[in-house]
């Protein structure tokens, strides 16, 4: 199986991943985070990152608490029911980590007018808020009115990283991927962004989807690497494959509100002490057992 | 049956805002117990909405996350966020969302961005989320929260989400469609509709006296001020049994 795009996530990070660059974060709360390629930007420490997304969670919070984030632009960050994002929120309380907030639908937007190459779009959010007069200050939001009825609407500013990392279901080598699910904000992002690599659960040979083309959720002209990574969004879910593990993230916000030091600990036993992902999964999970509980929770549930 | 806990009159009265038929955007917690208790009572024709882009799902126990494959259970499509908040809640189909935050206001603006510490310093919160969203094009919102004093200051310290802004007119002159707004708490139902929020009906055994003393601004009495129906058995049934069994949102009845 080679391909030009067929590549190990040590290769795709280094190669695409540069220090300053702005980041846009598959995934949403405890389902699909492309953890496998944080965890390898974090080993090859790639810092001064604006990481962008609607709803951030984990991989932000492991970014953060290596030292790698220099600002955030999102919807969200928090995991729910898990809490917030302890280092995150630390970070942006001591002015380490400058955010810049939206609604999700006005992050949703601006990857739309991204993706559509189109310098902005508009929204009827935001009007009346001082979540607008943060982001007009902020320079991506300019308040207007409608051409036709001459209603208030908000102009937003499109939003283009310069390499979006995402983790899938399947994608064949010439980089065409199908995710099952929901896709969250991840589509246009991609669309949008002027690099894209993904990670996917299985990386089956080209023409494997050309019966069922509409199955194809992002068409290969926006992938510009493919990792194959089994488990590359644990701990967290891929619908039809696995669970999330819960257990896994209760311990992690443990440690998170226990501290930076305590999660630097973490960081360093666990994601820089392994020389890939598969050593990180056999650290956690050395018999498999705990894989293959989840496999089978997710088997009960759809 | 034991009686109701107070965050089970909480569901139980969220349950009562949704109508058969409606569209309801909903996030996990309590809102998502209320909504679904409705459509196992007298709302069988409701319908979930939830911002990930999961429409119209048939909810299994406890689901904990907004992409929690619980919450993707028996969905008519699962779709993207832009579909979600984009294509029906901007667009105006999705009639009645629930919402959080740290703050309401006497206005019912909601704060979910930051809140001042006493030393002055900022403690940050998760942030808009859709909330900004669903506030902003609903026809209808519903909060459920407990009542403390710091939850309902007068001016929020920061609006995330819009409601009536600054008073009667101000939604309209910003260009945002009309709302109504039911806050449901531990104490009492407050309404408001371009206006100030106004307790219409006490939680059974809450007294006025409790409502003004733990809350930021000087409430309106409606004169038409009613008690709150206390949850039919079955309501308590339904949810104790089948809607979270594991006690997931209620940690304090495991440990009655």
């Amino acid at each position: 199986m080679t391909a030009e795009k067929v590549t190990t996530a040590a290769e795709a990070v280094a190669r695409f991943v540069t220090p300053g660059a702005v980041v846009g974060m598959g995934g949403q709360n405890i389902n699909r985070c492309p953890m496998a390629l944080v965890h390898e930007v974090i080993r090859q420490g790639v810092g001064g990152l604006t990481v962008v997304g609607c709803n951030l969670s984990l991989p932000l919070d492991m970014l953060v608490a290596a030292g790698l984030v220099a600002r955030t632009e999102q919807g969200t960050g928090n995991l729910e029911r898990y809490g917030t994002l302890f280092a995150w929120r630390r970070a942006v309380e001591r002015g380490e980590v400058s955010v810049g907030d939206h609604s999700h639908l006005a992050m949703a937007t601006r990857f739309a007018a991204g993706a559509l190459g189109l310098p902005y779009l508009p929204t009827r959010s935001l009007l009346g808020t001082d979540l607008l007069t943060d982001m007009v200050a902020a320079g991506y939001a300019r308040q207007d009115v409608d051409p036709w009825s001459g209603s208030p609407l908000v102009l937003l500013k499109a939003m283009i990283p310069d390499v979006a990392i995402i983790h899938a279901n399947r994608a064949d080598i010439s980089g065409n991927v199908v995710i099952e699910g929901v896709t969250s904000h991840e589509v246009d992002m991609v669309r949008a962004a002027r690099v894209t690599i993904v990670s996917a659960e299985e990386i089956v040979p080209a023409g494997s989807f050309a019966d069922r083309p509409e199955q194809v959720t992002i068409p290969e002209a926006y992938v510009s690497a493919v990792v194959e990574q089994p488990f590359g969004a644990f701990p967290t879910s891929v619908y039809r494959a696995y669970d999330f593990a819960e257990s896994e993230i209760k311990e992690y916000q443990a440690l998170g509100r226990a501290g930076d030091g305590e999660l630097r600990h973490w960081l360093a036993a666990n994601v820089y002490a392994g020389a890939d992902f598969d050593a990180f999964l056999s650290l956690r999970d050395p018999e498999g057992s705990l894989r293959a509980l989840l496999t089978d929770q997710m088997r009960s549930l759809v | 049956m034991s009686g109701p806990t107070p965050r089970e009159l909480l569901v139980v009265e969220g349950a009562r805002q949704i109508g058969d038929g409606d569209l309801v955007i909903v996030g996990t917690g309590l809102p998502l117990l209320a909504a679904t208790l409705a459509q196992r009572t007298h709302a069988p024709g409701a319908k979930l909405v939830i911002e990930s882009g999961v429409m119209f799902p048939r909810v299994v126990p406890t689901p904990v996350s907004v992409v929690d494959p619980r919450l993707m259970h028996g969905a008519s499509r699962h779709g993207s966020l832009f579909e979600a908040l984009g294509g029906l809640v901007q667009r105006g189909l999705v009639r009645t969302g629930f919402l959080g935050g740290a703050q309401v206001d006497e206005y019912a603006n909601i704060n979910s961005t930051w809140v001042p510490r006493e030393s002055g310093e900022r403690v940050r919160l998760p942030g808009s989320g859709g909330a900004n969203d669903i506030a902003s094009h609903c026809r209808q919102v519903v909060v459920l929260t407990d009542h403390e004093r710091r939850r309902f200051p007068a001016r929020c310290d920061y609006v995330t989400s819009p409601g009536f802004l600054s008073g009667p007119g101000a939604r309209a002159a910003a260009g945002l469609p009309p709302l109504a707004v039911k806050v449901v708490t531990d104490l009492c139902v407050m309404e408001a509709e371009d206006s100030a929020l106004t307790v219409t009906a006490l939680m059974p055994g809450a007294t006025e006296r409790a409502v003004l003393d733990n809350t930021g601004f000087t409430p309106l009495f409606s004169p038409d001020l009613t008690t709150v129906v206390p949850p039919a058995p079955e309501d308590l049934r339904l949810l104790r049994e089948e809607l979270d069994p594991a006690c997931v949102y209620f940690p304090e009845r495991k440990l009655r």
